[in-house]
């Protein structure tokens, strides 16, 4: 085994570990864990069988195993950056409504002339 | 000003007028429509400077954002307060740096009591000697912007991007601006077409003084406006 793959194979398990121990909302979260374990899965074999990749490429249409993680990886970064956006827009919303419940509890009245 | 303040008849009428770090102007604009207008609202939208207490002497209430939030959430909590006064029943949005006009805004007013619709908004683009006062490059962008605008050509709007508005109470009421920044003026817009108001133009003047050319928006933000409002009907309300 080369060091790359035992660094690639201990920082998936690292992932791992520190995804199934956060706890947000149970339901939802349970999904995005079950994909996470085949993911680390899928990652554990295609870093000790890197040659793999190329044959499951080369279905697809694509030269290299190493093109085709490219693809993946960009795609899965669009969604994300895309996903995040959205999240921090729902945010800034929340963020606005505390900041104007503020204001109107603090509202101050003019003296009448 | 030829109508004083014991004048009743715009007593159920709210100016809101939301201003960021406005303090140097912001005293002559709350004076001038307070001699019109028993109540005004001005929110402070986390100025650095004074504006909110300079407002507050020049007679209006003053609400003021603990953070800088943007010009649409401004007016959303100023019309979430004069909504919940006694007696609201007409509203007008108002610029803090003295582009617009009282005139105008009671124009606006009658035209609101006197013909059947729930908003009128202001146009710098109906009356030709208005028009050439417009700097020529921001004419262009805000006229193409309105050609542009699916939702304003559906309303047979003009000048959808101007800040004098004046509402009744329905509107106000469903009003739910959730883009803070610039975008609020397209928003309006939509919540206009999704509601069902009736939506009329009035032409108005706006006074390009070199203060207010100052504080204007930067034309490039015309790209963030039209990202958000793609982006509008993707977001959880």
């Amino acid at each position: 085994m080369n060091w790359i793959q035992a660094l690639l194979i201990v920082s998936v398990l690292a992932l791992l570990v520190y995804l199934l121990r956060s706890r947000r909302s149970a339901r939802s979260r349970a999904w995005v864990k079950v994909g996470y374990v085949l993911f680390v899965i899928a990652g554990i074999y295609a870093i000790l069988r890197p040659n793999d990749t190329t044959v499951v490429a080369n279905w697809l249409g694509v030269a290299r195993g190493a093109d085709l993680m490219e693809y993946v990886l960009i795609i899965a970064f669009v969604f994300t950056t895309l996903s995040a956006y959205m999240r921090f827009k729902d945010l800034e919303l929340k963020y606005a409504r505390l900041a104007r419940a503020v204001a109107l509890q603090t509202a101050r009245v003019p003296e009448d002339r | 000003m030829c109508i004083s303040i014991s004048d009743t008849r715009y007593h159920d009428v709210w100016i809101v007028v939301p201003a960021f770090n406005e303090a140097s102007v912001i005293g002559d604009v709350i004076s001038d429509v307070h001699s019109v207008f028993h109540h005004v609202v001005c929110v402070d939208d986390g100025s650095r400077d004074d504006t909110g207490d300079v407002a507050l002497r020049a007679g209006a209430h003053v609400v003021r954002h603990p953070v800088n939030l943007g010009q649409g959430a401004a007016i959303q909590t100023g019309v979430e307060y004069a909504r919940s006064r006694r007696g609201a029943a007409v509203f007008a949005t108002f610029d803090a740096d003295g582009q617009h006009r009282v005139k105008d805004v009671i124009r606006m007013i009658d035209r609101l009591a006197g013909e059947d619709v729930d908003l009128v908004i202001g146009t710098r683009f109906a009356d030709p000697g208005v028009v050439s006062r417009t700097p020529f490059v921001k004419r262009l962008v805000l006229r193409s912007a309105a050609a542009l605008s699916r939702r304003s050509r559906r309303l047979g709007l003009t000048d959808a991007h101007n800040g004098l508005r004046v509402f009744n109470k329905t509107v106000a009421d469903q009003l739910n601006l959730s883009m803070s920044g610039m975008s609020h003026a397209d928003e309006f817009i939509s919540l206009a077409l999704e509601n069902h108001w009736r939506v009329t133009e009035e032409p108005v003047e706006i006074l390009y003084t070199e203060y207010s050319m100052s504080k204007g928006q930067p034309l490039l933000n015309g790209v963030n406006i039209i990202f958000d409002g793609w982006l509008r009907g993707r977001m959880s309300r």
